[in-house]
């Protein structure tokens, strides 16, 4: 695990104020917000970005944080092999108190996960209120397969917990989770009492998994739509023609492909789409697809069709 | 290492959030989800019906957030988060409209 600089994330030292934390967020949010960004790598950034602010944003977070980095610069570590040393945040206590808003550390790194994720479950646990615990934030992807027929997928979650001589350790939580068919991209998935434990005898919160659908090979999604390239021939295109076409369900369908063709066509396959109030289609956009003029057969193929399309000019509309 | 099945629920038409639900997910209380909805940040089918017979979708959810986000990380009000989301996702529609068009 690697050792994270959030100053440097921010760029801010060590002595920023909260102001200056705050001021740094809000500049970089700016920049890197996946949305607005020209930048490549926007997505990473902005992840490091929330991350970096969620811990010096928090008074109580922050002071552990910096205490662990003394410990860090002072001991030394090869990079990239990074363990909290055991008891690394005694005396602190982390709170999440009702306004702060979602636990929602799905994003943040493992380094995150490891300090404060079991940190806040005990800091949740000690606490002498009752109330449900707070519900947790996940992401899952799935392929797009999985989302139109259902899947069974194991997701793993990670936490810190001290063992019997109050050691840290990792425990690995494994859940199975039955995706239904016919779920779409940001769906939430809920799963019951998997979210942080209760508060003086009280429920446990659930965990919320927001669906994302890989990108796929053949299909892009538009909101509820599914859209798909098309090769044809100019033969097929011209003269029109059956042409086999693989549906994201499972097996192939025949679609007529209509005479006159132009390229940048789209047909629509009703229904074949994702689910939702409104299921949505399948469209195939018709792209052309030019045989090599490679032989001598298929160059006087070429020549013959010139002659036979002679008064044929497609730069009329230029004026030449 | 064992794993745990759970029970799952997708949150959809027929198994939707209900105002409570919806604020506990974001950290928050039902009052706030009273003012998200007065703004507009998450739809309801009839505004007079009490908020408890409220019900909501997995877009819902989804803005609820995104508008708790933007109030604590930015100190944004909601009429001003309100507007963000919107413009947020068309922003997002107009890049899936480009890409499906094949341009970027």
């Amino acid at each position: 695990m690697e050792f994270k600089d959030y100053y440097s994330a921010l760029g801010i030292d060590r002595t920023a104020s909260e102001e200056d934390v705050r001021k740094a967020y809000r500049k970089l949010a700016r920049k890197y917000h996946p949305d607005v960004s020209k930048e490549p790598d926007a997505e990473k950034r902005m992840r490091d970005i929330n991350e970096a602010n969620d811990v010096l944003r928090d008074k109580e977070k922050r002071a552990a944080y910096d205490a662990l980095a003394d410990r860090v610069a002072r001991g030394g570590h090869p990079e990239g092999d990074f363990q909290p040393p055991p008891g690394w945040d005694a005396g602190f206590e982390f709170h999440r108190g009702p306004n702060q808003g979602p636990a929602d550390h799905a994003e943040f790194s493992e380094f995150f996960s490891s300090l404060f994720g079991e940190a806040e479950r005990r800091g949740a646990a000690r606490r002498n209120y009752r109330a449900r615990g707070e519900d947790h934030h996940a992401a899952i992807e799935i392929a797009l397969e999985d989302a139109l027929n259902g899947a069974e997928r194991e997701i793993t979650l990670r936490a810190q917990e001290l063992d019997a001589q109050g050691r840290p350790t990792f425990k690995t939580r494994t859940l199975s989770v039955k995706i239904p068919p016919g779920v779409h991209p940001g769906q939430f998935i809920r799963l019951a009492g998997q979210g942080m434990p209760g508060h003086g005898g009280e429920p446990a919160g659930d965990l919320y998994l927001e669906v994302r659908i890989a990108p796929h090979r053949l299909y892009r999604i538009e909101e509820r739509d599914l859209y798909m390239t098309l090769p044809v021939t100019p033969t097929e295109a011209a003269l029109g023609a059956q042409v086999k076409v693989p549906v994201p369900t499972g097996g192939v369908v025949e679609v007529t492909v209509p005479r006159n063709a132009r390229s940048g066509l789209k047909l629509r396959l009703k229904g074949r789409g994702l689910a939702g109030k409104q299921t949505g289609d399948l469209y195939l956009l018709l792209d052309i697809a030019l045989p090599p003029a490679d032989s001598e057969a298929a160059r006087k193929a070429y020549e013959q069709l010139a002659q036979a399309s002679a008064s044929f000019n497609p730069r009329q509309h230029l004026g030449v | 290492m064992a794993t745990v099945s759970v029970t799952t629920t997708a949150i959809s038409a027929s198994q939707p959030l209900a105002a409570s639900e919806l604020a506990h997910a974001c950290g928050a209380d039902t009052e706030w989800v009273v003012q998200l909805v007065e703004v507009g940040i998450v739809q309801i089918a009839a505004i007079e019906a009490p908020p408890e017979h409220w019900r909501f979708s997995s877009t819902d959810l989804q803005c609820a957030l995104e508008a708790r986000r933007l109030e604590r990380d930015f100190g944004v009000g909601l009429d001003a988060a309100a507007l963000i989301l919107d413009l947020q996702h068309e922003v997002r529609r107009l890049k899936a409209v480009i890409r499906a068009h094949g341009l970027r």
